[in-house]
Order: C-alpha cells, then sequence, then structure tokens
C-alpha cells in the first residue's frame, strides 16, 4: 500500500473528486430530463387506448437501447454545433455521455411512475410514494454508469484511476488503485441506497400517519 | 609551294576531327536545353501560354484551371486554421501561409486564403471552392485518386505516439491493448489498429492535445509536424514525449483532378524551384521548423536529372506517395452504384465503407462474428454465474456465504468499465494481450456483474422458499430448483442487461463490432450510416434476447414449470 500512495499523484486525490462530481453532474443531468420525458410518457400509458399503446412502444425500444453504444451514435451523428429553438447548443463529450443515459432514465421513469399511478388509482398513497426512492435508486445506477464517458475522453472519476493505474508500474499496486475506485463508488453506492431505504420508511411512515389522521375516501375501497 | 607531307595531313585531318568533336561538345548542352529546359524556362513558357489567351479564355465555360487562376488575379488556396506552426492563428501564419503567398507571387497573382479542415479539403477542391489545398495533406495512393497531387512535396512528416514521460511504451507491444486518441481520417490509423490500438476518434489535433493534457487519453496519434509547436514549450516536453514514430508521408499540395492539369503542372514547377533555390527551406527556417527535410530536397534538384522541366516525372527525383490502397471488394462498384442510386432518388446519402474495401469488409465481418460470440459467451456466463452465485448465498455454510456476500458487495459497487479493466488486466498477467483474450475477460466481466444480481435473486428466493418449507414439510424438496424458478424474471432481466451491456467490451479492446466499425471510420472518414448500422444492429440483438427470453419463458408455462 505504501508502494501505491508513493507512486500516487500528488494531486490524484482532488482529480478524483472531481471526476466523481462529474459522474454525479452527469447522472443528475440524465436523469432530469428522464423525468421530463418519463412522466408524459407514464400518463400516457396509464391513460390506456392509442396513447398507451404507443408509449409502451416506445418504451421497449428506449429499454432496448444499449447505453454505450447510444453514446458512440451521438458522438458520431448529431452535429457538435447545432440550435434548437434559436438557442446554440454544443454536444461536449460530457453531454453525449449524460444524453446516452437518458433512454435508460425515460424507460425507467415511465415504468415507475406508471406503477405510482396505478397505486394512486387504487387509492395506495404509501405504494404510490415508493416512485421517489425508486427514482432516487436510479440516481445512483446512473452515477455508476456514467462511468462509460472514460471511453470518450470524458475525464470523469473511474478515467482518472485508470490514468493514475497507467503510470503505476506493479500489477499489484494497480488493482490496490482500482479496490480504492471501487471503494469509493461503492461508498457512494451503498450510502445512497441506505439513503434511499430511509426515505422510503420514512415515506411509508408519513403515509401512515396521514391516512390515521384524515381517512381519505379510498380508505373503504379493498386495495 | 609546299607539297604537305603525308604525316602533316594525316596531323590535318586528326585536328579537323579533333574540331569538328568540340564543335560537338559545346554544341550538345545547347541541344540538351533545347530537348529538357530549365524548369524555370518551362514555367515562363506555360504560364505566357496561358496568358496568351486572356482575355477571351475566360469567358469560355471549358477554360482549365490555370487560365481561371490568371483571369481572378488570385489563387484560392485551402489552408487549415488549426495548425501550430504551419497554419494557425487569427492573423494567419506559419509554413503553409507563407508558402502559399509564395507561390502566389511566382504565379503573378494575389492569394486568397479559404479555410478548410481535413474532412473536407478533397470535397472542396472537387466542389471548385478552391484552387489548391495546401493543408497538411499527406500524398497516399488513395487520395491519388480523389485529388491530383504536385510533386515534388513540400513537406514529409511521420506519425508520432506522444504520451506521458512515466508511461512505459518502447514497441508495438506496448501499445496493443492500449487506448489511442486520434483523429478521423488520419491515414496512419488503419495501421496503428493493425497493432492492437484501440481508437479513440476526435475532430481536431487541437482536441488531442487537451484530451492528453486533461489526462483522458495517455497516448495520442498525429503528424510529428503537429507537435513541433508544443515540444518547443518547455513545460510540455517536462511531461510528455514522443514514444514511437512510424508511418512517413510526402505532403503535397493537390489541384482538382477536373481541369487542373496545367495548374498542377505550374506548380510542380515552382516547387522544383523553390527547393532547389532554397526558398521552401528558407521559409522553414523562418517558422521554426525542422530542416532536415529541405536541406535533402535541395541537394536532390540541384542535381542535373532533376533540375530540368521533366524532373518531376523523373523517380528518382521524387517521393513515391504512402502506399495507403485498401482494395476493393468484389461488390465495391455495385455498391457505390447503390449508394448513387439511393441519393438520386431519395436524397438519402449512405455510404457503406465497410463493404467497399477488403480490410473494412474483414474488420466489418469479424466484429459481427465477434459480437455474437460475446452477446452468447455474455448470457451462458451470466447463467452460470447466477446459479454459482445463488448456490453459495443460499448454502448453509456461513463461511462460504460470507466471503460470497462480501464478493457480491465489491462486483455491485464497481463501475462495469472498472470491472472489465480489472479482468483485462487479471488475463494479460497470465496470458499476453490478444483478442481471443480480451474476449473472454470481457465475458468473464459480463457475467460475474449481472450473475451476482441474479444470484441474489436466486439466494433470495431461496430464504423465502425455506421460510415457507418451515410451514409446509414437503416444501423443502428441489429447494435450490424452485428458487431459480421464482427468480426466473430477475434472471431474465439481466441476462438483458449482459446483452446490452456487450459493446462496452470495446473498451478492453475485445473485437467486436464497435470496435470493429470505430476503426473502420477512423481511416474511412464516414460516420453517419456506420453508427446507425451499429445501434440497429445492437438495438436488434437485444430485442431478439427479450423474445427469446420471453418466448422460452412461455414455452416453460406451457410445459407446467411454474416461472
Amino acid at each position: 500500500m505504501m508502494s501505491l500512495i508513493d507512486h500516487l499523484s500528488p494531486d490524484f486525490l482532488g482529480r478524483l473528486l472531481a471526476g466523481m462530481a462529474l459522474n454525479f453532474a452527469i447522472a443528475g443531468t440524465a436523469l432530469a430530463l428522464g423525468l421530463a420525458l418519463g412522466v408524459p410518457l407514464a400518463l400516457a400509458r396509464v391513460s390506456g387506448g392509442l396513447a398507451g399503446a404507443a408509449s409502451a412502444l416506445v418504451v421497449t425500444f428506449l429499454r432496448a437501447a444499449p447505453t454505450f453504444v447510444v453514446m458512440f451514435f451521438l458522438l458520431n451523428v448529431v452535429p457538435r454545433e447545432m440550435s434548437l429553438f434559436g438557442t446554440a447548443l454544443s454536444l461536449s463529450g460530457t453531454t453525449a455521455v449524460a444524453l446516452s443515459l437518458v433512454p435508460y432514465s425515460t424507460a425507467y421513469v415511465a415504468d415507475s411512475g406508471a406503477e405510482a399511478l396505478r397505486q394512486l388509482r387504487l387509492g395506495s398513497t404509501p405504494a404510490a410514494l415508493l416512485f421517489l426512492p425508486n427514482v432516487a435508486r436510479a440516481f445512483f445506477v446512473l452515477v455508476m454508469s456514467s462511468s462509460a464517458g472514460a471511453a470518450i475522453g470524458v475525464t470523469e472519476g473511474i478515467t482518472v484511476i485508470l490514468r493514475q493505474a497507467e503510470r503505476l508500474p506493479a500489477l499489484g499496486d494497480r488493482l490496490a488503485l482500482f479496490a480504492v475506485g471501487i471503494l469509493c463508488f461503492g461508498a457512494t453506492l451503498q450510502a445512497g441506497f441506505a439513503a434511499v431505504n430511509l426515505l422510503r420508511r420514512h415515506l411509508n411512515r408519513v403515509a401512515l400517519r396521514r391516512l390515521t389522521v384524515q381517512p381519505g375516501p379510498y380508505r373503504t375501497e379493498s386495495p | 609551294m609546299v607539297v604537305p607531307s603525308r604525316t602533316a595531313r594525316a596531323l590535318a585531318q586528326a585536328l579537323a576531327c579533333l574540331l569538328v568533336l568540340a564543335a560537338f561538345a559545346i554544341a550538345a548542352p545547347g541541344a540538351r536545353a533545347d530537348e529538357a529546359p530549365s524548369p524555370d524556362t518551362a514555367l515562363a513558357r506555360l504560364l505566357d501560354e496561358a496568358r496568351a489567351g486572356i482575355p477571351g479564355a475566360c469567358a469560355a465555360p471549358d477554360a482549365d484551371r490555370l487560365v481561371r487562376v490568371l483571369c481572378a488575379g488570385s489563387i484560392r488556396v485551402g489552408v487549415r486554421a488549426d495548425y501550430p506552426l504551419f497554419a494557425a492563428g487569427a492573423v494567419r501564419s506559419g509554413y503553409e501561409i507563407d508558402l502559399a503567398r509564395a507561390i502566389a507571387d511566382r504565379l503573378g497573382v494575389g492569394a486568397e486564403l479559404a479555410t478548410v479542415k481535413s474532412s473536407n479539403r478533397i470535397a472542396l477542391l472537387a466542389e471548385d471552392r478552391i484552387d489548391v489545398a495546401i493543408a497538411t495533406m499527406g500524398h497516399t495512393t488513395l487520395r491519388d485518386g480523389q485529388a491530383r497531387f504536385v510533386r515534388p512535396h513540400y513537406y514529409r512528416s511521420e506519425t508520432v505516439l506522444v504520451g506521458p514521460r512515466e508511461l512505459a511504451v518502447t514497441s508495438w507491444a506496448d501499445v496493443a491493448g492500449r487506448t489511442v486518441c486520434v483523429t478521423i481520417g488520419n491515414g496512419s490509423n488503419a495501421e496503428l489498429s493493425s497493432h492492437g490500438a484501440r481508437l479513440m476518434l476526435f475532430e481536431s489535433p487541437e482536441q488531442l492535445l487537451d484530451r492528453l493534457r486533461a489526462d483522458a487519453c495517455s497516448l495520442i496519434a498525429q503528424d510529428d509536424s503537429f507537435f513541433a509547436a508544443s515540444f518547443a514549450d518547455p513545460a510540455f516536453a517536462s511531461l510528455y514525449d514522443r514514444k514511437l514514430g512510424f508511418a512517413p508521408v510526402p505532403w503535397g499540395m493537390a489541384v482538382a483532378q477536373a481541369g487542373g492539369e496545367r495548374l498542377a503542372r505550374a506548380l510542380a514547377l515552382t516547387s522544383q524551384i523553390f527547393h532547389r533555390d532554397g526558398v521552401f527551406l528558407d521559409i522553414a527556417r523562418a517558422n521554426h521548423i525542422a530542416t532536415g527535410f529541405f536541406e535533402e530536397q535541395q541537394a536532390i534538384w540541384h542535381r542535373p536529372e532533376c533540375d530540368t522541366a521533366t524532373g518531376s516525372a523523373n523517380p528518382s527525383c521524387v517521393l513515391p506517395p504512402l502506399a495507403s490502397d485498401l482494395g476493393p471488394t468484389r461488390v465495391a462498384d455495385r455498391v457505390a452504384a447503390a449508394e448513387a442510386w439511393l441519393s438520386q432518388r431519395t436524397g438519402i446519402t449512405l455510404s457503406l465503407p465497410m463493404l467497399k474495401t477488403m480490410p473494412a469488409w474483414r474488420m466489418f465481418r469479424t466484429g459481427l462474428i465477434n459480437s455474437l460470440v460475446l452477446v452468447a459467451g455474455a448470457i451462458a456466463s451470466t447463467l452460470a454465474f447466477a446459479l454459482a452465485f445463488g448456490a453459495a448465498l443460499g448454502a448453509r455454510e456461513r463461511f462460504l456465504r460470507l466471503a460470497v456476500r462480501l464478493l457480491t458487495v465489491a462486483l455491485q459497487s464497481s463501475p462495469i468499465v472498472l470491472t472489465l479493466v480489472i479482468a483485462a488486466a487479471l488475463a494479460n498477467a497470465i496470458a499476453s494481450y490478444s483478442s481471443p483474450v480480451a474476449l473472454a475477460a470481457s465475458i468473464l466481466a459480463l457475467g460475474l456483474t449481472n450473475g451476482s444480481y441474479a444470484g441474489q435473486a436466486i439466494s433470495e428466493a431461496t430464504l423465502t422458499l425455506r421460510a415457507e418449507a418451515a410451514s409446509d414439510p414437503a416444501g423443502g424438496r428441489d429447494l435450490f430448483l424452485r428458487a431459480v424458478r421464482r427468480s426466473a424474471t430477475q434472471i431474465m432481466a439481466f441476462v438483458i442487461n449482459a446483452t446490452k451491456g456487450t459493446p462496452i467490451a470495446s473498451f478492453i479492446g475485445a473485437p467486436e463490432l464497435l470496435s470493429a466499425l470505430t476503426d473502420i471510420s477512423s481511416f474511412s472518414s464516414e460516420r453517419a450510416t456506420t453508427y446507425w448500422i451499429l445501434l440497429i444492429f445492437y438495438t436488434a440483438v437485444v430485442i431478439l434476447v427479450v423474445w427469446l427470453c420471453t418466448a422460452l419463458r412461455s414455452f416453460l408455462e406451457r410445459r407446467g414449470v411454474p416461472t
């Protein structure tokens, strides 16, 4: 371990933290866009009819699109400079990674959102509120998936680790550094999931309290 | 009267012969000059001939490019805007800029500079938007069919790999399996790819430097000329060095194929004169460019057999183009015809480089086969690891459960990219890097990651079945098999996830379709159709796997096997 520390660049920790911050920023952007697109798809799905069928078809294709290939597709096919409603947009590598995660996040939000809406109609508020922890879970999955940016030259957390590893002479040191990477991302993921569970429990308690204090119209209906 | 003796007559005859021979000897250079005048004379004659028709010829629709340049009084020169020391800066400066102006002066016209990129310089010539490209363009046999190159060449470069000083790369063996950042369309990309390098594509050389400085690329490849300015900076030189040099290529000015014959001839003669008189050398010195090539060329163009009007056609005087012919496939013509037909009928631009040249076709076919092998392998290993993890996590031995639990947490906490890199590092420690090793490592990593999730689902199902078995004495039989059936939905979800993840294998050099098409794009410069094909292929594969999983589930349900 001492050997590894000796070989690490002095600014490694700073760059790793900055890289991981970029992973969070990418995941946040992808989730925000996923919510913006997924919620209307969920509403269409529960409305049934033609809109519901169209929504289901779109979600099927979004679910089938491999994130990694979508990222390369965006980077190589979509023009780098474009204009949307008069606003000039530039497709950077970071933006391409965020956009490549949008099909997954949209499909996930559409599925979870449709389920939440169904539960709301059935009168089960606690089950509907599970949408929030589900979205939070998706965020942490997106943080992990954003490491795909390493393949297109985005300086996120895994890129920082891999570049540092290339400069380590011994395999043992490289594996130790990879373990540090797993620890950093793993700790974030596990802490995130723990927070999600806490949030879910809290929402359950709130929902139960509301049902106890203020019986709603669905209280007498079967769940 | 003195009658000459026989000896005197013989002497007189011999003297006469000598005088005749001397006269021939004196006349001979003049005769050679008539056959092959100097390049200066030939250029003056060519320009005079072209000017003779002006202004009448200016309006002629079939006027050649030289006449049109002389009529316009200026030559439109395509130059780069982003190539330090050669052509860069808001106020254009560099070797190629000075060269463009010197050539215009020699032709007696003004220079009108237009910015071009490596991806459009030949197209702009063909579209008659520039008269000549002096734009860092390597002369290759492949490009010979696309533009008319001027010889002698005005520069020669080679591609170099540059990376951090502490990175140990000294031979091609060290390059195999590494990611090298390159610019699209660079002629040396095919050679890099053939040595096992994974290519990461960028639009411009500046992006390569940015990515190197940001530590997003550990190796970048570009012409040595491009790095000249960077290595002149002590800060850059203290951090990075040149690792390997390969693929020397002469740079040529180029004019359009159609109507460009006489303009090319004028430029060729000018270039001969410039090499011989040291004009190129002086311009290079003024722009801090290494002068070895120019000194070598100056010596060549001083040689009598080269310093003639026909010197540029003499193979012993000029450099050959870099051999880059890729060899067409048997269907190349039909593919080109189909592309043209589609474009004419629908306006859709479709380009299928993977079907037109043999190396591209071989890469495409191998990539396709490897992708299918990878998908099948990832599915099989996911199922195998799911069963193994499920059995171990549901085992009654506490130590085994704990060990596998820790492994599961580690696998689930590692981004898939990192898991792949670790698998590749371990695989390469056991066997030297090769495509099958990269494929095997990818299958292992994808199987481990997805299998750990699916195995966890099996173990959770095992626990619930054990709880149910406590109240049902018959419930403990075939526990594991029933747990697998109960978690079938989760297992299928992770099998599909593994299929979706297979393109990531390209990150560690597995030669699947994404990797193959990226390599093809790197030298064909075509990307739109290529990446559409890639997206459609992988989406179709995922949909097929989803359909097969659903069909299998329906089949098992029909056979009375509860899932």
